[in-house]
């Protein structure tokens, strides 16, 4: 680690103008990412603004036909919440099974998506639902919130504060861990959502993406043998010492099969 | 020996609240602080080095580099284990420095020492200093090493063989080779792994200079063997060396070692009259830590036409990295050779091993330490054989097995088997397998769309051998406990908890009153450490003859307090009594009677050699694979071992435990795997190196068969290793077993899911060997 300076932010508000005043500080959620990247000293931010004391960031609400998550709340929390439980099991299941217990009581949503790890669960089920990221500036749809690997649409000094779900007929994730790391090898969350059926994959590739063809498989027949035959081609997807892309481009069909399976139960 | 004196470890409640004293525990808050800059690639000549910046950088206290070693008089790290040949060449030692000199070998070497106020100075220190480096071409992989024009890593290696060994009786194999009938070969690939003990290497160094002594506080395995070779590479007698440890989180045999950040911090100390800490770091343990395995094995079985084995040859290549390791060449020959023909009747064998240089880092004993492959290349050649003559596995190995009645069994290569029940292990284990039962069960997995296999494998190993006396020390305090002095230090195995049973079931005292001691400033205990699988058969053995000791002296104190001639006196739970007669006195009420004296009359010690134990065992593992995703998973695993006496069932099942569950991580996914154009680490980090997990081996049933050793006191055979022997020829039989019917013919581990689907994939596409990494020709 380098030396920073370090401040907790007592509201939205505060963060927000403690991060414009200094292009090289960084917000610091649950640190289960940039602490690990600081420590390794592949991070040098001059400070941290602490979200950590924004009690405001941290719920889950029914807002209509949406599910609305604060950008603090943690995968431990989002795992547990009733509402959440009730609203989207699938998405309950998702925080519950990304990491281990400690990195669930520290990580959030709001850190995950800023991170957009290419292997991170999040980017998939907000893909997948088809979520609105809300930030301190607007309202960005999920689709064009996630770019290549680590990268957002977020803006200097933006801060996540929310993301609000559709709440779908049906949804399942399936992830298949990598060994190591247990971060998504390949993921697929599967939803029949109010606006049609969605496919988002995280792992395989440089970043979370949709597959058309499986969506419209399943929007003629929601059922895996629909997809079971939809091949994503390999070119552009992830190879490494963990998964070949011909490996991860099977592994698209088997995760989109059993997600549609298990969302079908 | 009764078993119901066991409730619990005596280290539990200090290890599990977290109440350990680790070598960075100790409380030194007057210590300076190391950082290494380490090089960033795997092979270059170093120019010239620059720390000017760093010397000018705040806080900092001193720059230290290979040229202060070299003033300060520094010697090559040792290599400690060789064995001896007779005809065959002589290894070549090529100088490690603790800090690297003219040229990095490896990619994570240690070039420069900063030490400064604080870790983070250091470490910011470190950044600021510059090396030039004239890029050398890397080499890492072991056959590429030893191809003509291969990139030489050191000048006095020349074609990077380190030493060719041989062991056996060649004419003799290749005469009886000539008679055989079938000669079967198979390949295999025992890949690299990286031990990760919990705690990362790491130290506290002092010198104190009134007494000229050197007090190095890290982990280890064995404080007075760890000094030894401290002291080797300061220069100085091993009296002037302390190793002081109480807990050491993990060891696995890579904590045996001395290491070069040890040796530059005692002399930065030295330099600078304080305590220098090093704090390492779990990146710094993946790249420097002592690796293990990477052998490239090739094996031959012949047999005569009714499935006789006649003789079996060996040839393997062993990468073992820019360095050779302190811990020494053992695990790299000898231990791989000395059990070379396993539990088979098979006295004429023969093996050669090529010990080649690469550009990795250094490669020596981990839980194993060379058994694991032998064992794993023999029970897969003999279950090669079984398929490709269509005989039933089992069968093939029973028609093999030495028998009850030819111990002591020797072989040419000069190892003895002392004794063993080789077909009543065998036959615990098909028992408690339902071996029968299998195709049933296949068949039901299969329509689970699952592929279940099955193997059997035996194993041997020698385990418990040791240079010199091991010595146990027994103490009356004077606060009435009983301390138990010993070199060998527990690095989770639970040794205060076993030698203090052993010590308690001769003289009848509480467990709670007896302590163990083994890595204390000042103590001077003789004999090796832990490994090997060595503890309990050999300090366990001093200990209980130490014990007997107190028993005799307690007779002649008893004999004089109840005026009696000392033959005439019994010694039976804790109390001695005159034959025949109700007067009695306590062993407790002696011990008070002289509590305070120094030394007390009851104080003993025993130090011994013993002989090599051979514990063996037969595991059946059945597996099931996912074909959709390569995933495969364990669904019961029996372990039959002898391992002697059991001293106590509890540790014995954790060892166990333990080293099957190691065995599972390599064959499952632990593997280091450098990249061959740039020679760096590609597994570095947790991120990228699975580690087991206690799932894995969920379906574990541990079964002693004891056939007792008269080669020590206790009748006890190592155990610390004896799983991972096992586990990984049984595991790598049963993925093959269940791969087979879908057309894989060959499967080198590791059983990653990716590597499984690829079988899959290959056999399909009429590739059945396609998962073979390396073919060799014996010569
Ligand atoms: C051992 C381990 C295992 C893990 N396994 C998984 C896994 O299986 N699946 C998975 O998806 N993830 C996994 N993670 C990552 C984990 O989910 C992290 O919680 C997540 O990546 C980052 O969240 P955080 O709250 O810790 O953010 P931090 O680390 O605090 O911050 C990460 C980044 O996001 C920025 N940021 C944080 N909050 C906001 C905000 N509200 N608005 C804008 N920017 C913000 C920060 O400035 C920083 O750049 C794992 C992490 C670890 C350490």
């Amino acid at each position: 680690m380098y030396a920073f300076k370090y401040a907790k932010a007592k509201s939205v508000a505060d963060a927000a103008t403690s991060i414009a005043a200094d292009p090289d500080a960084k917000l610091l959620a649950g640190g289960q990412s940039l602490i690990a990247a600081m420590k390794l000293r592949l991070s040098q931010p001059s400070a941290l603004v602490d979200l950590g004391n924004i009690a405001d960031l941290r719920y889950t609400r029914i807002e209509g036909d949406t599910l609305v998550v604060g950008a603090m709340s943690t995968h431990a929390f989002v795992a547990a919440c009733a509402d959440v439980r009730k609203a989207i099991p699938a998405l309950a299941a998702l925080a519950g099974d990304i990491g281990d217990r400690q990195v669930r009581n520290m990580g959030t949503i709001g850190g995950s998506i800023a991170t957009n790890d290419p292997a991170a669960d999040y980017p998939a089920g907000c893909v997948g639902l088809g979520a609105t990221i809300i930030t301190t500036k607007r309202k960005i749809a999920a689709d064009d919130f996630f770019g290549s690997m680590y990268e957002t649409a977020l803006e200097p000094g933006e801060i996540i504060t929310a993301v609000s779900f559709p709440i779908p007929k049906r949804a399942a994730y399936i992830k298949f861990k990598n060994q190591a790391s247990r971060f998504a090898l390949v993921g697929v969350f599967v939803a029949e959502t109010p606006a049609g059926v969605r496919v988002a994959v995280t792992g395989a590739g440089p970043g979370v993406f949709r597959v058309a063809e499986m969506e419209k498989a399943l929007s003629a027949k929601f059922a895996p043998e629909s997809v079971a035959n939809i091949k994503v081609p390999a070119d552009n997807l992830n190879a490494d010492l963990h998964a070949q892309a011909d490996y991860r481009a099977h592994l698209v069909t088997v995760m989109a099969k059993r997600a549609v399976a298990k969302a079908s139960e | 020996m009764s078993h119901d004196d066991f409730h619990g470890r005596l280290e539990d409640d200090r290890m599990v609240t977290g109440s350990g004293t680790y070598s960075l525990d100790w409380d030194f808050p007057q210590a300076a602080h190391a950082w290494f800059l380490r090089a960033d690639r795997a092979h270059a000549q170093i120019v010239s080095i620059d720390a000017s910046a760093a010397l000018a950088h705040p806080g900092v206290i001193a720059v230290l580099t290979g040229e202060d070693l070299q003033a300060a008089g520094f010697k090559s790290l040792p290599v400690l284990t060789i064995p001896t040949r007779p005809d065959a060449m002589k290894p070549l030692l090529p100088f490690r420095p603790c800090l690297a000199t003219g040229k990095v070998r490896m990619a994570g070497e240690a070039v420069v020492c900063v030490i400064a106020e604080t870790q983070q100075i250091a470490m910011d220190a470190t950044e600021l200093v510059s090396v030039e480096y004239k890029e050398l071409p890397p080499v890492v992989d072991a056959l590429d090493a030893l191809k003509p024009g291969a990139p030489q890593v050191h000048a006095d290696v020349p074609g990077n063989l380190y030493w060719d060994y041989d062991d056996g009786d060649q004419a003799g194999t290749d005469a009886l080779f000539a008679k055989a009938a079938t000669i079967v070969k198979h390949d295999l690939y025992n890949h690299r792994v990286i031990g990760n003990p919990m705690e990362p290497r790491c130290c506290i160094s002092e010198y104190d200079a009134a007494k000229e002594q050197y007090f190095l506080y890290s982990p280890t395995q064995g404080p007075r063997i760890q000094a030894a070779m401290v002291a080797k590479v300061l220069g100085v007698p091993t009296d002037k060396v302390d190793v002081v440890a109480k807990d050491t989180g993990g060891g696995f045999g890579i904590r045996s070692a001395v290491y070069p950040e040890y040796c530059v911090t005692l002399l930065a100390s030295k330099k600078l009259g304080r305590p220098v800490c090093w704090n390492g770091s779990r990146s710094e343990s993946f790249l420097t830590d002592n690796q293990a395995r990477d052998f490239i094995c090739h094996g031959e079985l012949a047999l005569d036409d009714k499935g006789k084995f006649l003789s079996m040859r060996f040839y393997m290549v062993a990468n073992n990295g820019a360095y050779l390791a302190p811990t020494g060449l053992l695990s790299q020959t000898r231990s791989v050779t000395s059990c070379i023909t396993g539990v088979y009747d098979v006295p004429v064998a023969h093996a050669r091993i090529k010990l080649v240089a690469t550009n990795t880092a250094q490669v020596a004993a981990y839980r194993g330490a060379g058994r694991p492959i032998m064992s794993t290349m023999l029970e897969c050649l003999v279950e090669r054989a079984a398929i490709d003559l269509d005989m039933d596995p089992v069968e093939i190995r029973r028609n093999n097995l030495i028998r009850k009645d030819q111990f002591p069994y020797a072989m040419t290569n000069g190892t003895t088997y002392d004794c063993g029940d080789f077909e009543a292990v065998l036959d615990d284990a098909l028992a408690a397998a339902d071996w029968k039962g299998f195709e049933q069960r296949r068949a039901e997995s299969a329509k689970r769309g699952k592929l279940r296999g099955r193997a059997l494998s035996t194993y041997i190993e020698s385990t418990a051998a040791g240079g010199i006396p091991d010595e146990a020390q027994l103490r009356f305090e004077a606060d009435g406990t009983l301390s138990l002095f010993a070199s060998s230090h527990s690095h989770g195995q639970g040794h205060e908890t076993s030698f203090a049973q052993v010590v308690s079931r001769v003289l009848g005292l509480p467990m709670k009153t007896i302590k163990l001691r083994t890595g204390e400033a000042g103590m001077r205990v003789g004999g090796g450490g832990t490994g090997g699988s060595r503890s309990m058969v050999s300090f366990g053995s001093s200990f209980f003859l130490g014990a007997q000791e107190v028993v005799k002296k307690g007779k002649e104190l008893a004999a004089k307090e109840l005026e009696a001639a000392p033959a005439d006196i019994t010694f039976d739970h804790g109390e001695f009594s005159i034959a025949g007669t109700d007067r009695r006195i306590s062993l407790q009420n002696l011990i008070q009677k002289h509590q305070g004296t120094h030394p007390h009359p009851l104080d003993s010690s025993s130090a011994n050699k013993y002989g090599m134990t051979y514990p063996n065992g037969a595991h059946i593992a059945e597996v099931e694979i996912d074909p959709e995703t390569g995933v495969t998973d364990i669904i019961s695993y029996i372990a039959v071992d002898d391992i002697g006496n059991v001293i106590t069932h509890a540790l014995v099942e954790g060892q166990m435990q333990g080293g099957l569950t190691q065995g599972a991580g390599q064959i499952f996914g632990e593997h280091a795997i450098y990249d061959r154009e740039s020679g760096q680490l590609l597994t570095g980090s947790f991120m990228d190196y699975p580690m087991p997990r206690a799932v894995l081996v969920e379906g574990l049933q541990i079964i002693d068969h004891p056939v007792p050793t008269a080669l020590n006191p206790l009748g006890a055979k190592g155990v610390g290793e004896a799983g991972c022997t096992g586990a990984l020829p049984t595991l790598s039989n049963a993925i093959l077993d269940a791969l087979r019917p879908v057309g894989v013919k060959h499967f080198d581990m590791p059983a990653t899911p990716q590597r499984v689907w690829q079988a899959i994939q290959e056999a399909k596409a009429g590739r059945p060997s396609a998962m073979l990494s390396y073919t060799l020709e014996y010569a």
